[in-house]
């Protein structure tokens, strides 16, 4: 279970994030949609410390921390506990596929090399890429990259995935295969996160739609709600303008 | 009937020359890796920007950078003994040292990493600046701790991109040892001298000498190639 109490965010004197409270229990999948600038990259940003936050708590599993008082261990101990896929994949470009995802846990998880190539062996044959493996990221498609990426992200076994615009720099006949990537995640009972652009998918996928503007949180509730019976004004704004120019 | 050059004289010349040519390589290597810690550790220290040290820093790069190699040497070698000495007699420090056995190569090695430490620093600063910023936020976002991110992944894609200046500095390094034998170091440059005095034939040791180098700097171009080739292996090309 991952739980935000309370989260702000400035820039400079910039407002981004203005008290975000958010539950995410065990296994559930949640979209946050909303325009650009909202501010949903930084909050997702923000749960795995990559920004600090200006105020607020943290909460995953059992680890309780307060961004005032954060500690450098805190702050590994939140990381070692979430995974991220970004928007530009980020694979490290001087490992191949297989050394990708093992490295987190040989370097980070101190598992045995042995122990760690058959787990991470385990993880590609589910993302489908075990052909790949001695490929260095600049020899893969965008789609596949984003595929090493989940897996990356699987490999730690975290408490919960986030996923930022997991989709929006891949050529539009490579997404569907990462989305299908993502459904597979998802329906093994992984806890997610997700940050999307893509409408369908996330009506699709999520048991739980946020809808965020401006560093709120607007509106959320079941994909049913949100999409067909949107109550805020803006939301409705928005998932109108997004369909219209879909 | 006179000669222009005493060919014999020469080709004898250069077997002699290369018998101390682990002697320029010893200190064009050893200052290079030493270098290499300098460079990462200033330029580490600009990137965080560290209080103090930063200041330190860039003073020491603004000084070598501003000032001769034959003078830094100069420094190194009368400067070190004098503030040993002076640390014995005035602390009671470094007791053991024995400041009179310290051979000059010790000497010419500090001179040389001290003098490229400062040329690299910029080098590494900048490579290091140029690795995305992606690399950096994935590798906390899977908990590495800052060692970590360093060591695996971003020195070995700052090194790959940093391999063209740095093997230019250390090849200006290695011609650049040719300097050490002012403060008694016998190199190839000092042994060429030797032999030339030795022989009244400087003409024909300073040739020998400047072949020596030539193969020694054209050798050491092709090694950069391959290793370049080899630190840049991941950016394209299919994999087998
Ligand atoms: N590092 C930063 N420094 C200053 N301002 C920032 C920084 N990162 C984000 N911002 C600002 O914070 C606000 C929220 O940005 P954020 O990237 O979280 O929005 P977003 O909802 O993810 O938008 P998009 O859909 O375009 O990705 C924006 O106004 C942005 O300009
Ligand atoms: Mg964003």
């Amino acid at each position: 279970m991952i739980k935000l109490e309370n989260i702000h965010k400035y820039y400079g004197s910039q407002h981004v994030l203005k008290g975000i409270g958010l539950t995410v229990n065990k296994g559930e999948v949640v979209s946050i949609l909303g325009p650009s600038g909202s501010g949903k990259s930084t909050l997702l940003r923000c749960i795995n410390f990559l920004e600090q936050p200006t105020r607020g708590i943290v909460e995953i599993g059992d680890k309780r921390v307060d961004a005032e008082s954060a500690s450098k261990a805190d702050i590994v101990t939140l990381r070692n506990s979430t995974g991220m896929v970004f928007q530009q994949y980020n694979l490290f470009k001087n490992f191949t596929v297989l050394q990708n995802v093992m490295v987190g846990l040989t370097s980070v998880k101190r598992v045995h090399k042995v122990e760690a190539k058959k787990k991470s062996l385990e993880i590609l044959e589910r993302v489908g890429l075990t052909n790949r493996l001695s490929h260095y990221p600049a020899q893969l498609s965008g789609g596949q990259q984003q595929r090493v990426g989940i897996a990356r992200a699987l490999a730690l076994n975290p408490e919960v995935l986030l996923f930022d615009e997991p989709t929006s720099s891949l050529d539009p006949e490579l997404v569907d295969e990462v989305l299908t990537t993502i459904k597979k995640v998802a329906s093994e009972g992984n806890t997610m996160l997700i940050v999307t652009h893509e409408l369908n998918f996330a009506r699709e996928i999520s048991d739980r739609v946020i809808f965020m503007e401006d560093g709120v949180i607007i509106e959320e509730g079941t994909p049913e709600q949100i999409f067909n019976h949107p109550k805020a004004e803006r939301t409705k704004q928005f998932l109108g303008k997004a369909i219209r120019t879909k | 009937m006179e000669n222009l050059l005493d060919i014999n004289f020469l080709i004898e010349s250069i077997p002699a020359i290369i018998s101390r040519l682990p002697i320029t390589i010893g200190i064009a290597v050893g200052s290079l890796i030493l270098s290499l810690f300098i460079g990462v550790i200033t330029a580490l220290i600009k990137i965080y920007r560290v209080p103090v040290l930063r200041v330190i820093s860039s003073i020491y790069v603004s000084f070598i950078r501003g000032t001769p190699l034959l003078v830094q040497i100069y420094l190194v070698f009368y400067g070190i003994p004098k503030i040993i000495y002076y640390l014995q007699i005035q602390y009671g420090w470094l007791q053991s040292a024995d400041v009179n056995s310290i051979p000059p190569e010790v000497y010419a090695l500090v001179a040389f990493s001290v003098n490229l430490g400062a040329y690299l620093s910029e080098t590494i600063r900048s490579a290091i600046e140029s690795v995305d910023r992606g690399q950096f936020e994935a590798a906390k976002s899977i908990g590495m701790t800052p060692a970590q991110m360093m060591l695996q992944i971003i020195f070995p894609q700052a090194l790959a991109v940093a391999i063209p200046n740095l093997g230019n500095m250390f090849i200006s390094t290695i011609k650049d040892t040719s300097l050490v034998f002012i403060i008694g170091v016998i190199d190839i440059m000092g042994q060429a001298k030797i032999l030339g005095s030795r022989g009244l034939a400087f003409f024909e040791v300073y040739i020998g000498v400047s072949i020596v180098y030539w193969i020694l700097c054209i050798v050491v171009e092709r090694l950069l190639v391959l290793i370049e080739k080899r630190a840049r292996r991941y950016e394209r090309g299919i994999a087998s």
